[in-house]
C-alpha cells in the first residue's frame, strides 16, 4: 500500500476530525470574536435558517443516497462466504449463463489441490469439507441450478399487465446447500423433502374441479361464505412444489397476496405451477434473501435448465486462502474445463451497478453543493456588507486581519455544520428502509435484490465533511473581502 | 475520478461562461426599454431589470445556483420522461414481443421464427403485420481476449435480419441503408457502436475474432463494416443472424451432435401490429394449446416487456421522482428566497420611497416577485438550453438503467428549464415580496432620520 492509498483508506470520521482541528485550534489560540458572530447568526435568524436549510437538504439527500450504496455493498459483502468456491462453466460470466454438464459435477467433490495458486506444494492436500450425516460422511458440495423466472403480477382490471423477475435456485440437497452457504431456517419451517413436492388433500364439490368448499374470494378484500352442502363432496389431491425462500422474497410475493409477507404454509403461483412455502431462510443481508429455493430436478424441468448452472464447494479449511487454492486448482486442472473462483470474489465482482450509483451520487452531491455554496456566499456577502462598520470597530479595537477572516469564516462554517447536522439527522431516518435494486457485474446477468439502507458513522462523517467543505468554500471569499477592509474606511 | 472532476468543473465553467450572456440579456432588455416610449408596463419591467443589475455579485451567485439546480433536474427528468415514454402503452406503432413464457433469458428454438411468422401471416387482412414488420433477435456475446476477459474487450451482438433492422429497431432509422445492405451481403460483417469500437480499440475496416461466452466453442471472425448511428447503440453491435445460425449448423456437422444452445437460439421475436385488436388475436393464437408448448411462449407489448426489466429499478426511479427532484426544487427555492429577502432588506428605504411616489403595495409585491421570476426564468432557460445542447452532443447521460446505456435530453427540456426556474423563483419570492409590500413608510423614515 502506498502512503496515498493508506491515506485514502482512512475512515471518514478521521478526515472530519482532521478537518475540524484547525478551526478548533484557531478558536483556542486566536482571540476570535466568536460570540459576536454567533449573536449575529441569532439576530438574523431567518437568513441563517434559510441558508442552513439548503445545507440540510443537500446533506440529508447525500446521507440517504449513501445509505443505499452502503446497503448494496453490505449485501454483496454478506453474500459470499469465506472458504467457498463457486464453479461455473468455462467462459460463463454469470450464473445465469452458465451451463455445467452433470458429468462435471460427478467428480468435482473428490478433487484435491496438492499445490497452491502459485504452484508451490501444499503440506497436505486440500479438498472439499465433509460432514457426518447419519453416520455417513457427505461432501459439502452444493449442486445448483439458478433461473430467473418471469412472473405475472396481479393487476386491477383495466391496468396493463405487469411482470416481475423472480430468482429461483434449484438445489439437489437443501441440507447440504444450507450448510455450504451457512444458511438455516427460521423456526417453524423445514427444508423441502427429497421428493420436492407435497400433495395436499382437499375437497371438491360435486366432482367439479376448482369448486371449493369454504369461503370464496370474489375480488380482493371481499370474501363470502360458500358452502354448497347439498352437493356431494369428494376428496382430491393436488401436488404443490415445496419451496423455501428468503424473507425479502417472501415480502415481495406477499404483496400479491396483500399481506406483509408470505408465511409457511402459504401457496403461490410461479411458472404455471402452485408452490407451497415450507420454510423461510435466515438469509438477511445476502442475495439469497431474495431467492426461492426448490428441488433442483423440478426447477430444471420447469424452467428448461437441463444442467447445473453452478456448483459451490466448501473447502475443508474454510478460509479465503483455501478457497483461492482450490479455485486455482480446479480452473487449471479439472476437465472438462470449468471456471472456479472464490465465492467472495464472485460477489465482489457484482459491484458494477453499485459503482455506477456511487459516482452518480457523488455527482448529484457535488452539483447540489455548488448551489448550496452560492447560497451561503450570498448570505455572507450580505452579512459583511451590512456590518462594514462593525468590522471597522473590531479592527480599531485591535483585532488583526486574520482574526476578522477567521471570525467570518467560522460564521459560515457554523451555519453549514448546523444545516449539515440536521441533514444527517434527517438522513438517519432512512436507516433500515428496504429498497429493490439490481446487482450486476456489468457483463450481462445481474440479480434483483431487496436491500436494507444502512446509515453508519462513516456516512455521517462524510455528510458533515461535505457540509464543512461547503461552509469553508462559501465563506472564504466573503471573509477575505471582510479582512481587506481598512478600519477608517469601514467606520466612515 | 479525473473525468468526474472534469465534468463538475465543466458544469461550473459553463455556468460562469453563461453569466455574460445572462447579463447581456438583462442589459439588452434595459437598453431596449430605455429607448422605447411604451407606457407604464415596460417601465415597471425596467425597474425590475435595474434592481437585478444593481448587485451583480448577488445576481451572479443566484444565477449560478439556479443554473446548476436546473441542470440537475433537467438530467433527472430526462431519464424519467424517457422511462415513462417507453413503458407507456401505445395504440400507434404497436410492437409486440414473443418470448419464452417463464424463463429469462428467453431461449426458444429458431424454428419458432417460421412457425410464428406463419401464424401471424394467416391472420385476417387488416390485422396482419407485413413481412417487414417481423424481426428475430438472437444474442451473441463474446470477448476478444479469452484469457483476460474485461468489460472493455467484451462485445454483445444483436444477431438479426439486416433487411428489417432499420425499420424495426427503435432509433435506427438513421442507419445508412447501404450499410444494412452490406451487412446482408457480407455474412461475416458487423456494425459496432462508436463507444464499443473505441473500447475494443478497433476501426471500421478491421477484422476481429470473438470468443463467445454464451455460445461455447462458437468463436466467430468478423469484418467491421460500419458504425451504428450515435446514441442508443453506442455500446452495442449488430451481426447477420445467418452467420450465427450457420455456425451452429457447422458445429453439428463437426461434432456429430447439436450445440447445447442449438434449440435455444431464438431469444425474441418482434412484430409491429396495425391495431391493438390484432395484438389480442396474436396473443390468443400464441397461447392456443398445442401450438407453442416446448417451450410455451407469451406475447406482450414492448412497453410491458420493458416495464418488467425496470421493476428492479422501481425504488430508484421512485426516489428520483419523489425525493431527489422535489429536494432540488426546494433547494432552488431556498437559495432564491434567501437572495431576494436579503435584497428586500437592503432596499427597505427604496420601497418606502416608491410608496411615497405613489406605488401601491401590490405593485411593490409584483416588483419583487417579478425580479425573482426574471432571474428564475432566464437562468432556467439558459441552463436547460445548454444542458440540451451539451449533454446530447456528448452522447447523453451515461447512466445505464436496464438495457438503456444513455439518456438524451429531450427538446421539451427547453420549456422545463424556464418553467422550473420561474416556479421555484415564484415560491421563493412570495415571502420576501410580502414583507416588501408591508413596509411602513413612517417607520422606515423615522429610522433613517
Amino acid at each position: 500500500m502506498t502512503p496515498m492509498q493508506r491515506l485514502a483508506a482512512l475512515p471518514m470520521w478521521v478526515w472530519l476530525v482532521l478537518a475540524l482541528t484547525p478551526f478548533v485550534a484557531l478558536l483556542v489560540i486566536g482571540k476570535v470574536p466568536l460570540r459576536y458572530n454567533l449573536r449575529n447568526l441569532t439576530v438574523r435568524w431567518r437568513t441563517t435558517v434559510m441558508t442552513a436549510m439548503s445545507f440540510t437538504i443537500v446533506i440529508g439527500l447525500l446521507v440517504m443516497m449513501y445509505a443505499f450504496v452502503n446497503g448494496m455493498a453490505a449485501l454483496t459483502e454478506g453474500s459470499g462466504r469465506p472458504g467457498n468456491v463457486l464453479v461455473l462453466a468455462d467462459g460463463a460470466t454469470d450464473e445465469l449463463f452458465s451451463s455445467l454438464t452433470y458429468s462435471d459435477a460427478t467428480n468435482i467433490e473428490r478433487e484435491q489441490a496438492k499445490t497452491d495458486a502459485d504452484g508451490r506444494p501444499l503440506p497436505a492436500p486440500l479438498g472439499v469439507a465433509r460432514v457426518d450425516r447419519g453416520g455417513k460422511p457427505i461432501a459439502l458440495c452444493s449442486l445448483e441450478t439458478y433461473a430467473i423466472v418471469n412472473q405475472p403480477m396481479p393487476v386491477t382490471p383495466g391496468q396493463p399487465p405487469r411482470r416481475r423477475f423472480v430468482q429461483v435456485r434449484g438445489v439437489v440437497d437443501p441440507d447440504v446447500s444450507g450448510r455450504v452457504h451457512g444458511l438455516s431456517l427460521l423456526p417453524g419451517g423445514a427444508w423441502f423433502s427429497s421428493a420436492g413436492v407435497q400433495g395436499i388433500v382437499g375437497k371438491e364439490v360435486g366432482g367439479l374441479p376448482f369448486l371449493p368448499v369454504g369461503p370464496v374470494s370474489l375480488f380482493p378484500g371481499a370474501t363470502v361464505p360458500f358452502f354448497p352442502l347439498a352437493l356431494p363432496r369428494i376428496d382430491y389431491q393436488a401436488n404443490y412444489i415445496q419451496a423455501v425462500m428468503g424473507e425479502s422474497a417472501a415480502r415481495e410475493l406477499g404483496r400479491d397476496a396483500k399481506k406483509p409477507m408470505l408465511e409457511v404454509g402459504d401457496v403461490f403461483e410461479l411458472g404455471d405451477r402452485q408452490w407451497l412455502l415450507v420454510g423461510l431462510m435466515k438469509s438477511a443481508g445476502s442475495t439469497f434473501d431474495s431467492e426461492i429455493w426448490a428441488k433442483q430436478a423440478i426447477v430444471g424441468e420447469q424452467f428448461r435448465k437441463e444442467s447445473y448452472t453452478s456448483i459451490v464447494l466448501r473447502t475443508a479449511d474454510g478460509t479465503d486462502a483455501a478457497a483461492k487454492t482450490l479455485a486455482a486448482h480446479l480452473t487449471k486442472n479439472f476437465r472438462p474445463a470449468v471456471q472456479a473462483l472464490p465465492e467472495k470474489e464472485y460477489y465482489a465482482k457484482l459491484t458494477s451497478t453499485n459503482e455506477q450509483f456511487l459516482w452518480a451520487i457523488r455527482f448529484v452531491a457535488f452539483v447540489m453543493a455548488v448551489g448550496g455554496i452560492s447560497g451561503i456566499m450570498n448570505t455572507m456577502f450580505a452579512a459583511i456588507s451590512q456590518r462594514i462598520k462593525d468590522i471597522g470597530v473590531l479592527r480599531i479595537l485591535g483585532y488583526a486581519r486574520w482574526q476578522i477572516l477567521v471570525s467570518f469564516l467560522l460564521e459560515s462554517v457554523v451555519i453549514a455544520l448546523l444545516g449539515g447536522m440536521v441533514g444527517c439527522l434527517i438522513g438517519t431516518i432512512a436507516d433500515g428502509w428496504t429498497a429493490t435494486s439490481i446487482l450486476s457485474g456489468g457483463q450481462g446477468g445481474g440479480k434483483t435484490v431487496v436491500l436494507k439502507l444502512i446509515v453508519d458513522a462513516n456516512i455521517i462523517a462524510t455528510g458533515m465533511l461535505l457540509a464543512l467543505a461547503m461552509g469553508v468554500l462559501g465563506g472564504v471569499v466573503p471573509s477575505l473581502s471582510a479582512m481587506r477592509l481598512r478600519p477608517l474606511d469601514a467606520v466612515r | 475520478m479525473f473525468y468526474f472532476f472534469l465534468i463538475v468543473a465543466g458544469l461550473i465553467g459553463l455556468a460562469l461562461l453563461t453569466l455574460p450572456l445572462f447579463f447581456s440579456v438583462l442589459y439588452g432588455a434595459q437598453f431596449a426599454l430605455n429607448n422605447i416610449d411604451a407606457g407604464r408596463g415596460p417601465r415597471f419591467l425596467l425597474v425590475m431589470l435595474k434592481s437585478l443589475g444593481r448587485n451583480r455579485l448577488r445576481t451572479s451567485l443566484t444565477f449560478i445556483a439556479i443554473f446548476v439546480f436546473v441542470f440537475m433536474i433537467t438530467g433527472i427528468w430526462s431519464i424519467l420522461s424517457f422511462l415513462s415514454a417507453v413503458t407507456e402503452e401505445k395504440s400507434k406503432d404497436l410492437k409486440a414481443i414473443v418470448t419464452e413464457k417463464h424463463q429469462l433469458p428467453s431461449q426458444m428454438p429458431f424454428a419458432y421464427a417460421q412457425s410464428i411468422s406463419r401464424e401471424v401471416q394467416s391472420m385476417p387482412e387488416g390485422q396482419r403485420p407485413r413481412d417487414d414488420d417481423l424481426m428475430t433477435w438472437q444474442f451473441y456475446g463474446g470477448t476478444l481476449d479469452p484469457t483476460n476477459r474485461t468489460r472493455e474487450n467484451g462485445v454483445f451482438f444483436f444477431a438479426l435480419d439486416p433487411k428489417v433492422m432499420r425499420t424495426m429497431m427503435d432509433d435506427l432509422e438513421g442507419l445508412d441503408p447501404q450499410l444494412a445492405e452490406a451487412l446482408r451481403n457480407n455474412m461475416r460483417g458487423c456494425i459496432l457502436g462508436k463507444d464499443r469500437l473505441k473500447a475494443l480499440n478497433k476501426r471500421v475496416g478491421e477484422r476481429m475474432k470473438v470468443f463467445s461466452f454464451n455460445y461455447k466453442d462458437i468463436d466467430l471472425e468478423f469484418d467491421i463494416i460500419g458504425q451504428a448511428p450515435d446514441g442508443r447503440y453506442d455500446q452495442t453491435a449488430f451481426m447477420n443472424r445467418d452467420y450465427l445460425n450457420r455456425a451452429l449448423e457447422d458445429y453439428e456437422r463437426k461434432n456429430g451432435a447439436k450445440h447445447p444452445l442449438a434449440e435455444k437460439s431464438l431469444n425474441l421475436f418482434w412484430m409491429r401490429l396495425p391495431t391493438t385488436e390484432s395484438f389480442q388475436v396474436v396473443a390468443e393464437r400464441m397461447a392456443a394449446p398445442g401450438k407453442f408448448s416446448q417451450p410455451s411462449v407469451k406475447v406482450e407489448t414492448a412497453s410491458s416487456g420493458i416495464s418488467a426489466f425496470l421493476d428492479a429499478y422501481r425504488d430508484l426511479v421512485w426516489a428520483m421522482r419523489y425525493l431527489l427532484a422535489p429536494a432540488i426544487l426546494v433547494s432552488m427555492s431556498l437559495v432564491i428566497a434567501n437572495a431576494i429577502s436579503i435584497s428586500v432588506r437592503e432596499r427597505v428605504t427604496e420601497m418606502a420611497v416608491l410608496k411615497v411616489l405613489g406605488f401601491r403595495p401590490w405593485q411593490i409585491l409584483l416588483l419583487v416577485l417579478g425580479e425573482g421570476l426574471l432571474i428564475g426564468v432566464i437562468s432556467g432557460f439558459l441552463s436547460s438550453g445548454l444542458t440540451y445542447l451539451v449533454v446530447d452532443y456528448y452522447g447523453g447521460i451515461k447512466f445505464p438503467i436496464a438495457f438503456f446505456p444513455a439518456f438524451f435530453v429531450p427538446a421539451a427540456a427547453l420549456w422545463w428549464g424556464p418553467v422550473l426556474g420561474g416556479l421555484a423563483a415564484l415560491f421563493g419570492s412570495i415571502l420576501p415580496a410580502w414583507s416588501a409590500r408591508t413596509v411602513k413608510v413612517s417607520e422606515v423614515f423615522s429610522k433613517v432620520a
